[in-house]
């Protein structure tokens, strides 16, 4: 079990460190004038050298890209180029507000597509047609969409919920929530849609099984084979799907954010790589790939909980 | 939603349609009554506390809540008094002398004083952002005593006053300067103070009024919060939401939401920009052709205006030939009819000058900008016979390789407000935005008398003498005074500005 966790997160770092090089360097290609950028269009060449030298974007490549690792090895991520910022502190606002949105996200498609692919599984019939369609509609109808329709009807029209902004879960979990549902919503929607049928697959495999017919012929309660054991069973498949949906949600959070006004990692992550605020865009980077690396840690263990055959 | 225009009180014309109740003059920081909150949606990035890394334009209003700048402008942009209580210049128009307002300290107790002064413009000359440009000229600051203090030009500069009451004439607490603290935490004498609760830096700030203030009856709110949105579309939702009180739309099509909305104000106004095609290689070094005047003129005669701003910028804006702000000194309505659309015209003028059948010339690709405004130049240009032959480079790139001076014209949108500041960064000599350095004599003489003519009606005459021989020779062939839209609620009352891209936070009181 060690051995699997630390060959992971070994793994883990060598992918942060290959991604985040090849960042750095894609950032090189595009071949912007993040100086210029900063000074406006009004400057001097001489106050745009003068900011250049203060970046330390006068130096060779190299150094500057050394220097950018060896701050990472001792933690320290930089500064903005715009802002004059720390990345690190630039990243803890906007990362709650996206890990809020997307892991409420998440839960919701979690809870609701196993409701829906269990009922659609044994039930059959009028239900499991509606949520093939359902389904096939979900997964067409883009979060953007699904994100202004709701910001317009249940935030702008009928005022239930705000339309924008963020308020943070320490300082009023109840407004926390209120701005949390609608994005959240908005991100579910697709997830639900690829999760509930897979669980709607798997659920109508493993039901067929013949231990489920031998738990049934001893008398088992209904909901015991159901959840307790077929359910244990057609898990790992849609957990798979789960973790490869997480992946997705972050990235529909760069829509979300931006039609409900969210300063989170995805509105960040478009506006600096749009300056070329190289340090801000490189944090971001670095912060997503551990994230993900560390959903898939996450994720094996689970199956390994779930299924014995898999534990290492 | 109701519509309004607003039209700039200077000069002659005062006209305000629809809802308008505010009068020019002297209303603002009229508000009597303090109350509640003024929610404020911002459209550019925060930028750093330290003013040498200050913008300007829609940066400045993150800077007005916490420091007070040394003058003030009405909104009708008159000076009036504010940290200096008086100030004069002398004969040379070289050396200005401030007179500083007594009993002020900084937030953090520190006393404001000629030292205070000279700290601060000292330190923002010294940056590289737009802030420190608009003080270039000021050579040395003197502390004469507590309360005086000398500034001396390397040259007159007829912008530095208006410029004193803006960013660059901000005070920031000089303990505080050159901490880095100051990056992320303002320290100023201004009407608020930052507060750390409602406060993410890089989308939304707080303030809290400053009680020690001593201009606190100015300013009509007790809290003001300022919320940078990037995107139209949450901004038209937080308005209709009524979750913000005010924000600008820079593009007529995401108005249209606003339809029916009744809480909400619309007013079109001059957001300081003059559009269209601007003819950087007037001496023909690049593109020969454009040397000749005809030439130029013909340009202009090919521009459709009135069609161009009603389709490719939905009727926005107001049709010019002028690169100067309607509101500026320098600016003369007769010009505006000095080159009607006249395509025949424009061919004769073009064969006149020995380009009967056109010529070739490169220009940049602002298609993932302007499409529309693109689109109706190729037409406008290929009318006449001349082709355009578009360069693609990555966006970031376009504004180095411009000031590069890749290409001999472009469509472009440059910022125009007061006659001095247009002439500073594209008429002399060595203006930023000459890109092709050219040097017309007859020109800088004009130039030169207008900047050192200190009586402000011979300054203005001369002005709009430098603005009727540019127009004259065609320099640029410009479309339109660019206007926008600023939304408020019936929360609020605003007052729009002169010379500003969107109202300052003094512009702002509760409705009454």
């Amino acid at each position: 079990m060690l051995g699997f966790l630390t060959r992971r997160v070994l793994s883990a770092v060598v992918l942060v460190f290959v991604i985040a090089s090849v960042t750095f360097g894609l950032l090189q290609l595009t071949g912007g004038n993040p100086a210029r950028s900063i000074v406006g269009q009004n400057a001097t060449a001489q106050q745009e050298a003068q900011k250049a030298a203060e970046l330390g974007l006068d130096r060779p490549l190299l150094t500057q890209y050394l220097d950018w690792v060896a701050g990472l090895l001792r933690g320290d991520l930089g500064t903005s180029w715009f802002t004059g910022q720390p990345v690190s502190a630039t990243l803890a606002d906007a990362l709650p507000v996206t890990m809020s949105i997307v892991l409420a996200g998440l839960l919701l498609s979690a809870v609701v597509s196993v409701l829906l692919g269990v009922a659609a599984a044994v039930r059959g019939g009028w239900l499991d047609r509606v949520l093939q369609v359902v389904s096939v509609l979900g997964f067409a109808v883009p979060s953007f969409l699904v994100a202004l329709v709701l910001a317009l009807f249940v935030a702008v029209r009928w005022g239930l919920l705000p339309a924008t902004g963020y308020t943070s879960l320490t300082e009023d979990p109840a407004g926390w929530l209120r701005t949390i549902t609608l994005p959240a919503l908005a991100l579910a929607v697709g997830a639900i849609a690829a999760t509930a049928q897979q669980v709607r697959g798997s659920m109508l495999d493993v039901l067929r099984r013949d231990y489920v017919r031998t738990l049934r012929a001893r008398g088992l309660a209904d909901r015991s084979i159901l959840f307790r054991h077929a359910l244990r069973n057609a898990a790992p498949p849609a957990l798979t799907v789960l973790s490869l949906q997480f992946i997705g949600l972050i990235g529909g959070a760069v829509v979300v954010e931006k039609v409900f006004g969210l300063s989170g990692i995805g509105t960040a992550a478009l506006s600096t790589a749009a300056q070329g605020d190289q340090p801000v865009v490189l944090g971001i980077v670095v912060v997503t790939v551990v994230l993900i690396a560390a959903v898939n840690v996450l994720m094996d263990l689970a199956h390994g909980w779930l299924n014995p055959k898999v534990r290492v | 939603m109701k519509r309004r225009t607003f039209i700039a009180a200077t000069g002659t014309t005062a006209a305000v349609t629809g809802l308008a109740a505010c009068a020019g003059g002297d209303g603002e920081g009229s508000g009597s009554g303090t109350s509640g909150t003024l929610t404020l949606a911002t459209v550019a990035a925060p930028q750093p506390w330290d003013l040498t890394e200050a913008g300007l334009g829609n940066n400045a209003i993150y800077y007005q809540p916490v420091y007070d700048p040394l003058l003030r402008l009405t909104a009708d942009a008159e000076l009036t008094e504010n940290l200096a209580t008086d100030w004069s210049y002398d004969e040379t128009g070289t050396v200005l002398t401030l007179t500083l307002r007594e009993g002020v300290t900084f937030t953090d107790g520190t006393v404001f004083d000629a030292e205070a002064v000279k700290a601060n413009l000292e330190h923002t000359r010294t940056g590289s952002n737009e802030a420190s440009t608009n003080i270039a000229s000021i050579s040395s600051v003197d502390v004469v005593d507590p309360q005086t203090v000398a500034i001396t030009l390397s040259a007159p500069d007829p912008s530095l006053l208006t410029n004193l009451a803006n960013v660059s004439g901000m005070m920031v607490s000089p303990q505080a300067i050159g901490t880095p603290e100051l990056a992320t935490t303002p320290v100023g004498s201004g009407p608020y103070v930052l507060s750390s609760s409602g406060t993410t830096a890089g989308s939304q700030y707080t303030f809290t009024r400053n009680p020690d203030y001593w201009n606190a009856e100015a300013f009509g709110f007790d809290t003001v919060v300022l919320r940078y949105m990037s995107d139209p579309t949450a901004l038209v939702n937080a308005l209709r939401s009524g979750q913000i009180d005010g924000g600008q739309l820079t593009d007529h099509r995401n108005a249209a939401p606003l339809e029916g909305a009744d809480d909400l104000t619309v007013t079109e106004y001059v957001t300081g920009d003059v559009d269209g095609l601007y003819i950087w290689d007037r001496a023909g070094t690049v593109v020969p052709a454009l040397a000749d005047v005809r030439v130029r003129q013909a340009l202009n005669h090919a521009m459709d205006r009135a069609t161009i701003i009603e389709t490719a910028k939905g009727g926005l804006g107001d049709p010019t030939t002028q690169v100067f702000n309607p509101e500026s000194t320098a600016y003369d309505a007769t010009l505006d009819d000095v080159y009607p659309y006249d395509v025949a015209r424009a061919k004769e003028l073009l064969a006149e000058a020995g380009y009967a059948d056109g010529f070739d010339v490169a220009m940049p690709d602002f298609s993932a900008f302007f499409p529309t405004a693109q689109a109706a130049l190729t037409e406008a240009l290929e009318a006449i016979g001349v082709r355009p032959a578009y360069e693609t480079v990555p966006p970031d790139q376009l504004i180095n390789e411009l000031l590069a001076a890749r290409w001999a014209m472009s469509y472009f949108t440059l910022a125009s407000f007061r006659s001095w500041d247009t002439i500073l960064i594209q008429f002399l000599p060595e203006s930023l935005w000459n890109l092709f350095r050219v040097e017309d004599p007859a020109l800088t003489e004009l130039v030169t008398q207008a900047r050192n003519t200190l009586d402000e009606q011979e300054q203005a005459d001369l002005f709009q003498q430098v603005n009727a021989y540019v127009v004259a020779q065609a320099w640029n062939a410009p479309w339109s005074v660019v206007k926008g839209y600023f939304v408020s609620n019936d929360r609020v009352d605003v007052q729009m500005r002169s010379f500003a891209p969107a109202p300052w936070l003094y512009d702002f009181t509760p409705a009454s």
